[in-house]
């Protein structure tokens, strides 16, 4: 999704109309309730929600925790695009010719309550690819006191894969996903690329036989929604065809991969310290060499006491 | 969680198939593909009922003589029912065609899909700006350009 650093500070319609989709599991009726709000410049449509919880309408249920984009938890679909609404600035969204917001549950989750969606499914998704690393020596990795090699081009390989948050927008956004329910969807297929384009990760073999089928980068037809709608620029589209470019030259036995070694250190060699940014230097009289060799015996009894 | 009936009741929220050819279900903001895709299956739908309909109207001959067909054949010119039918016929097979050369270069080679790059304001995804978007474009400018000289071929020549 691409971010608009002006938004924040642009100025919203004085009063904007919610249009809130409702459900109720009891009766299992849906249906749209409306609030009118005053806004205030850098309000966000999670604070709007918020103030409609607090002041017009207790009963609205709807997930969030960080209100900064970091935790994912309160993707909705805002005039029609899978968002955080912790990210979403009114301003970008209403206008002082139509200033009207609609809210929606994601799609493709499964509604509990209004807003409030349920991430069984997905998480099941993702915890079926395995997206953690896999070395074949176990003891290797347990007792290591060195890092697995890396080149600075590998890494940027998979970085940006790194950065999902999990909040679902992906999966919401898919029309592949909206009409099979086996599909993995974006997010757990990202993950697999990421760990197959990982030189630290052994079994990209197993990875690549195991997503091999059609609930996985096969079904995929390449809408792109999923990275249009991205927060955190994971781009998992890109993920997808290069998962699935991966697959047919494994499948012809011409793809290969580099599996990273680990750091060896030679025997009584002590790993050199970097010397600090001039930002970072110590006040003066502080020698942090004799702090090392001899930590300072802090008085704990003493302090509690 | 609330329960009626000794069942839970949870909302599936799913579009279904209809995601595939309704390009509202969602408004998503710098997303063609999403069009491109949506086109892609319905000119893919209309091609397979098409055919069907070829393979009848080719078997013509076969029920009421080929002079009876050549004299139909023959009256094929101008603004009628048969080039109306050529017309749109070729218009959805160059779309078709044409966005699957776009669709094998990215799906199946991953090419013109960008490079992963750290990420910096505005945060577009890499695959968004690389050179398949200028495809896409080449592929609708394309569509166009060939389908008003098929409509030209079929209703002038």
């Amino acid at each position: 999704m691409t971010f608009d650093p002006k938004a924040a500070t642009r100025t919203p319609p004085k009063k904007v109309v919610f249009k809130v989709k409702r459900y109720n599991p009891e009766t299992g009726k849906t249906w749209w309730d409306e609030y009118e709000i005053e806004t205030y410049r850098g309000m966000t449509v999670l604070d709007a929600l918020l103030k409609i919880k607090e002041e017009l309408d207790h009963t609205i249920v709807l997930r969030y925790s960080c209100r900064m984009g970091v935790c994912g938890s309160c993707g909705m679909i805002i005039n029609g695009m899978p968002r955080l609404a912790c990210q979403t600035q009114i301003a970008e969204v209403a206008t002082e010719s139509n200033p009207v917001v609609t809210v929606e549950p994601l799609k493709n989750h499964p509604v509990v309550r209004d807003l409030l969606t349920d991430f069984t499914a997905f998480f099941e998704k993702h915890r079926s690819v395995k997206p953690y690393t896999i070395r074949k020596n176990i003891e290797e990795r347990e007792t290591g006191d060195m890092e697995y090699l890396m080149t600075p081009e590998e890494h940027e390989m998979l970085y940006e894969y790194t950065l999902c948050i999990s909040c679902g927008l992906c999966y919401s956004a898919c029309p592949v996903a909206a009409s099979d329910k086996r599909f993995l969807g974006p997010q757990a297929l990202a993950y697999v690329w990421r760990y197959v384009a990982d030189p630290r990760d052994e079994a990209w073999r197993e990875r690549l036989e195991e997503v091999d089928k059609d609930e996985g980068p096969w079904s995929c037809h390449y809408a792109a929604s999923c990275s249009a709608v991205c927060p955190k620029m994971v781009d998992p589209a890109a993920a997808i065809q290069r998962l699935r470019s991966a697959l047919v030259k494994y499948r012809m036995g011409m793809y290969k991969k580099r599996v990273a070694k680990k750091a060896t250190r030679p025997e009584g060699q002590v790993k050199p310290k970097k010397p600090l940014p001039p930002e970072a230097q110590t006040l003066p009289g502080v020698d942090l060499e004799a702090l090392e060799r001899e930590p300072p015996v802090v008085p704990v009894e003493q302090l509690l006491a | 969680m609330a329960e009626k009936d000794g069942k839970v009741k949870v909302l599936e929220n799913r579009p279904g198939w209809i995601a595939s050819i309704n390009p509202w279900v969602l408004k998503i903001i710098n997303n063609p593909e999403r069009t491109a895709f949506v086109l892609h299956r319905i000119t893919g739908l209309l091609m397979a009922l098409i055919i069907m309909a070829h393979i009848y109207v080719t078997g013509t001959p076969a029920r009421v003589g080929w002079e009876a067909w050549a004299e139909e054949i023959s009256k094929a010119h101008g603004i009628t029912p048969v080039t109306l039918y050529f017309f749109f016929f070729a218009g959805i097979a160059w779309y078709h065609g044409l966005n699957g050369i776009r669709l094998l270069l990215t799906e199946f080679f991953g090419v013109c899909i960008g490079k992963p790059e750290k990420p910096k304001p505005p945060y577009e995804a890499p695959s968004l700006k690389a050179c398949q978007r200028k495809l896409l474009y080449l592929v609708f400018l394309l569509w166009g350009v060939l389908w008003a000289l098929t409509g030209y071929i079929v209703f002038f020549k």
